[in-house]
């Protein structure tokens, strides 16, 4: 498959994140991290909350994905996610924040706050960190 | 008739008014270039997630399939929900002063509420305007189902899942067969048009697509697939809207504030006119007086 390339495209709702030819990518997938190359089958996958790297010659990047589906057709991969964050771009600061005011609020059992949105809150912010720690240093 | 002080003071507040009408007009255009690269961002995402519905297809009407055993299959069939009860999703803007924006999606929510006269309906109204509208009538079976308020011109696909929570919700509880949506289409800067039209059930006919459906392998299962897809795709249709109604009022009120500025300006012109020929008026009394009065002491 030498030469052969990728298409990746992370897109959520809000704008079209990444567009970009690589070789190599591995998507959170609901069941495990899923590898993918040039010349796989067509595929639709369920995403959960997690780490998306990918690799082009010898740079690697990672990026925090927050659920959503992936599509790959004809060596394109698209993924829809509900958000998505380049590691490098994360405030390792806000995250640690959002995470102690999440977990305050799910503590304070208080009835006017949503149990489910600060339980996501929780995971959007722990999978910031991890990615964050993850990230190659530069 | 009035005197020169009134005039002059008149001419000044329309002035100001103007430059006020201007200062918004403004503002609305520098809005409207973010709001119309919101617009622009947001389609490939919304786009995608009608695609792959469309990708389901033959299994969503297949009647076999286990999609129709499902909750959210009555979004393409209401055949099982309650008839007499329905919803609709009503976008109007916080503010006014942009001209007709605002009266005729009013205006098709009242002929809507009419329609529907003997049915529960669930309203939920985004936009200060349509809520305080809401809030007005006295009409039976009317309920205000959700407002959100204040949300313009920063609208975000967070607003739009709360929307589709609240519809969630109002399918649960109530057992709506249908959700019909008002809300004004930006067409162009010089043009916005009222749409009302049918939300819920899904029509496939307006779900664009391919015509080559590919095979895929769906992982963790097509079901799966489905349930994940479907609040996705509801939430980037609200998400749409709402920015399409975002740009058409400020759109709407780029040009209700310029003509209105421009009106203000005639007004002022034809003030001036009036105030020079009341000054000239004045002046000619005068020297009227002065020669008269010469004129009598010299006889």
């Amino acid at each position: 498959m030498a030469g052969k390339k990728l298409r990746l495209q992370i897109v959520t709702p809000q704008r079209p994140v990444l567009d970009k030819e690589v070789d190599f990518v591995a998507l959170p997938a609901f069941n495990g991290e899923m590898g993918v190359l040039p010349g796989h089958i067509q595929y639709v996958a369920k995403l959960n909350y997690g780490v998306l790297r990918y690799k082009e010659g010898e740079t690697e990047e990672t990026f925090a994905v927050m659920g959503g589906l992936a599509e790959i057709e004809h060596d394109n991969i698209r993924v829809f996610a509900e958000d998505a964050a380049l590691a490098e771009e994360i405030d390792e600061e806000a995250a640690k924040q959002k995470l102690a005011q999440a977990k305050a609020s799910l503590t304070k059992h208080d009835a006017d706050i949503d149990m489910e949105l600060a339980e996501i809150e929780i995971k959007k912010a722990l999978l910031m960190l991890k990615v964050k720690k993850k990230a190659p240093k530069f | 008739m009035e005197s020169l002080r009134d005039i002059r003071q008149e001419i000044k507040a329309i002035k100001s008014t103007k430059q006020m009408m201007l200062t918004m007009k403004m503002i609305s255009s520098a809005r409207i270039k973010k709001a119309q690269q919101q617009m622009e961002d947001g389609r490939p995402f919304a786009k995608k997630m009608a695609e792959m519905i469309d990708n389901l297809r033959k299994d969503i009407q297949n009647p076999s399939s286990e999609i129709h055993k499902l909750p959210a299959y009555r979004f393409f069939d209401n055949s099982r929900s309650d008839k007499n009860s329905v919803a609709l999703l009503l976008i109007t803007a916080d503010k006014g002063l942009c001209g007709a924006f605002n009266a005729v999606a009013l205006r098709a929510a009242l002929k809507w509420v009419r329609e529907n006269s003997d049915k529960e309906k669930y309203v939920f109204v985004v936009g200060k305007k349509g809520r305080d509208f809401m809030r007005r009538l006295k009409i039976p079976r009317l309920h205000l189902a959700g407002e959100l308020i204040g949300i313009f011109p920063r609208a975000s696909y967070a607003h739009a899942a709360m929307i589709k929570d609240a519809f969630y919700n109002l399918f649960r509880d109530h057992n709506i067969s249908t959700v019909d949506l008002i809300y004004n289409d930006f067409k162009s800067m010089a043009s916005q048009t009222l749409i009302s039209k049918r939300f819920l059930p899904f029509d496939f006919d307006e779900i664009p697509g391919e015509e080559n459906v590919s095979d895929f392998i769906f992982e963790p299962g097509m079901i799966d697939i489905f349930l994940t897809l479907i609040p996705r795709y509801l939430s980037a249709s609200i998400y749409r809207y709402l920015l399409e109604s975002q740009a058409a009022e400020l759109a709407a009120r780029m040009n209700a504030m310029e003509a209105a500025s421009k009106n203000a300006g005639e007004i002022a012109d034809s003030l001036s006119v009036k105030l020079n020929k009341v000054r000239q008026a004045t002046i000619t009394n005068e020297i009227t007086e002065i020669v008269s009065g010469a004129n009598a002491l010299n006889n």
